[in-house]
């Protein structure tokens, strides 16, 4: 059903004028949410957007616009270029020589969907709408089959020319499907309910690849402030050496001022058993949890280091969010420093894209000389748990705690049990959300949306796409929400998720009013060391001052 | 790209009013950012936080983190907010002459 001042929108409203825009962002269709957030007065108003980009970006999809460099056309040859590269990038991306890695499941998904709708009830984008018809994940998909079915064969050629009076294309509708290739978050949670396991998650990402390969357009945080920044200074950070090393020299400080205790962050280390990357967002923003880790793996007695080397020390890979030659470079960089170091594997810390990419996706694109092993950081971080190498009282962890499950490990890997075998062990107080697990919903920043703030995404993601997650965290502390006095703890072990639920506390300024707080794991494991003797966690050394 | 106009100069911006080029960064410059950013007057309190911004930028090519900030300025992450009612990614960075910062910050 249609949010209530909504029309339903086809297919063919796709190639409607510039001049029309199909969906209004609109507080009263979206989702409800719990309490103390469920009326929309409760909610921040939308914002009416302003400055030069509502003229030039496609905001006629749905108000909202996320990719910079994806402007209207200025003349009939910009419209024509737009609509021909399209279609020649499609055809790529349909070829066994051009898209092997991915051609086998996108055909499939492409060609066996049924359209039976069960994706359609497992999308947190598409229920959080209030069930707007353009997020409809066979919505995206079919704009894209029916574009191929039109213009290529049954070897999948391209056998026509675009004729500007087509009426079935236009430039506005690639223009379109360009924006709705970015209001997924590539969770695939539609992919794993799908009864024929077809994933319309990556027909998103492909439609992404088209426009990245072909086109030359991207959103700037992913590729040129993302990707192209990361081969070119070693992180999307901008971080050099030299300021990675001035960071791990404070950090070393910042853990013998706040625990008493004076650890060497080993740096570099050739031979050692692990190799340990972290999102260099950790870094700059959540320094507790690199902190953390070295922390716990100086008490269980680890043989590890972490790499000073350029890629080495941002285990970020945008690329496998938009486009695979940018995710295989990265990728082949990361090993390569990993390798030079003579390390016997990779332990990938709390990155859930981090994760995916580099055991999953990069899997069969980098293999050869630069293989080597790479695992997670759970499953270890469970181990020295479970064989007493780290002792706990969780009595210190006296708060309530819920899990959030980051798609790309839990859904894309299976890594499951391990934090939760943790959390039962060193918070008493925690409960799962619902539901959880395999079953999870993304936090709303996945498939790169944490990142992406500019012109009015940033109002899209804290209104829509998050929209599901906060339910979750509302519903799993319904019991003591209403009470400030007790903290409530969001354990998030992936950084991007971690950034997602920032600005959801903050844009419903939950933290303040509700006590909210949200981190990763390890924060909450060093919390819990029998060994320490005061808390680590910043609102529980806050509220002791 | 757009432009904002100062001192009879056109300034190459980003979609989010950052400076393209840290390198032509002033006081002057700085003050009239601050307008943009909802900071009427630049205290001593304001100049404290942007020079350390800057000066770490000049150094290291990127903005320092936000720990480190707090702690070397003495102004604590409640403050930066009321100095620079966007924070200190938007608006305190931006203020000071730095790119908007990137990756999963």
């Amino acid at each position: 059903m249609a949010g209530k001042n909504r029309k339903l929108i086809t297919l063919q409203d796709m190639k409607k004028p510039q001049d029309v825009q199909l969906s209004a962002p609109d507080l009263n269709s979206y989702m409800k949410l719990p309490k103390p957030y469920d009326t929309v007065e409760s909610q921040p108003a939308l914002k009416e957007p302003k400055g030069s980009w509502t003229e030039k970006n496609i905001t006629f999809l749905d108000g909202y616009a996320g990719i910079e460099n994806l402007v209207r056309p200025e003349t009939k040859e910009e419209e024509r270029a737009l609509v021909e590269k399209f279609l020649s990038g499609l055809e790529k991306i349909l070829s066994d020589d051009t898209n092997r890695a991915m051609i086998q499941p996108l055909l499939l998904s492409l060609e066996y969907c049924a359209k039976c709708n069960t994706c359609s009830e497992a999308c947190h984008i598409f229920e959080a709408s209030g069930k707007n018809e353009i997020y409809r994940p066979i919505f995206r998909a079919e704009v894209l089959r029916r574009i191929a079915k039109n213009y290529l064969d049954k070897n999948r050629k391209l056998v026509r020319k675009w004729d500007e009076n087509d009426p079935d294309l236009n430039w506005e509708t690639i223009a379109r499907l360009g924006e709705l290739a970015y209001r997924c978050n590539l969770c695939r949670r539609c992919a794993q309910t799908c009864p024929l396991g077809l994933d319309n998650g990556l027909i998103a990402k492909e439609i992404r690849k088209i426009f990245s390969q072909e086109m030359g357009i991207a959103p700037k945080p992913l590729h040129e402030k993302g990707t192209m920044l990361q081969l070119k200074t070693g992180s999307t950070t901008g971080m050099t050496k030299p300021a990675f090393l001035d960071i791990i020299e404070f950090i070393e400080e910042d853990i013998e001022e706040k625990i008493g205790r004076k650890i060497k962050i080993p740096i570099d280390k050739k031979g050692a058993d692990i190799l340990l990357t972290h999102n260099a967002g950790e870094f700059m923003a959540w320094p507790q949890n690199p902190a953390a880790f070295a922390i716990l793996f100086e008490e269980a007695g680890l043989d590890w280091t972490l790499s000073s080397e350029i890629t080495g020390y941002d285990s970020v890979n945008y690329g496998i969010w938009y486009d695979d030659y940018q995710a295989k470079q990265i990728g082949t960089l990361q090993f390569k420093v990993a390798r030079e170091l003579g390390v016997k594997r990779i332990i990938i810390g709390e990155c859930g894209h981090a994760h995916r990419a580099a055991a999953v996706s990069l899997d069969r694109s980098v293999t050869g000389e630069h293989y080597i092993p790479r695992e997670s950081s759970l499953p270890l971080l469970w181990e020295l748990t479970r064989t007493g190498k780290l002792k706990f009282d969780p009595s210190k962890n006296n708060f309530p705690v819920t899990l959030h499950d980051p798609c790309n490990y839990v859904r894309s890997m299976g890594i499951v049990k391990p934090q939760r075998e943790i959390l039962k062990v060193i918070a008493p107080m925690f409960r799962e959300m619902t539901p959880h697990g395999v079953d999870n919903y993304c936090c709303g920043g996945g498939g790169g949306f944490a990142i992406m703030n500019s012109m009015n995404f940033a109002e899209f993601r804290n209104t829509v796409s998050t929209r599901k997650k906060f339910q979750q965290i509302l519903n799993a502390f319904a019991d003591t929400i209403d009470n400030p006095d007790i903290p409530k703890y969001i354990c998030a072990p992936c950084s991007n998720c971690k950034g997602a639920i920032r600005d959801i506390l903050e844009y419903y300024d939950a933290t303040e009013k509700y006590n909210l707080q949200y981190d990763g794991l390890v924060e909450l494991m060093v919390n819990a060391l029998a060994s320490m003797d005061r808390p680590y966690l910043e609102f529980l050394i806050e509220e002791e001052e | 790209m757009p432009f904002i106009e100062f001192n009879g100069q056109q300034i190459e911006v980003d979609e989010d009013g950052f400076i393209q080029d840290p390198s032509i960064w002033t006081k002057e410059l700085a003050e009239f950012l601050a307008k943009t950013e909802e900071v009427e007057e630049m205290t001593e309190k304001h100049w404290k936080l942007v020079n350390y911004l800057h000066d770490y930028y000049e150094k290291f090519g990127i903005a320092p983190m936000i720990r480190k900030v707090t702690k070397e300025t003495g102004i604590s992450n409640k403050e930066i907010y009321e100095l620079f009612p966007s924070g200190p990614a938007k608006g305190a960075c931006k203020v000071a002459g730095l790119p908007k910062p990137t990756g999963c910050v």
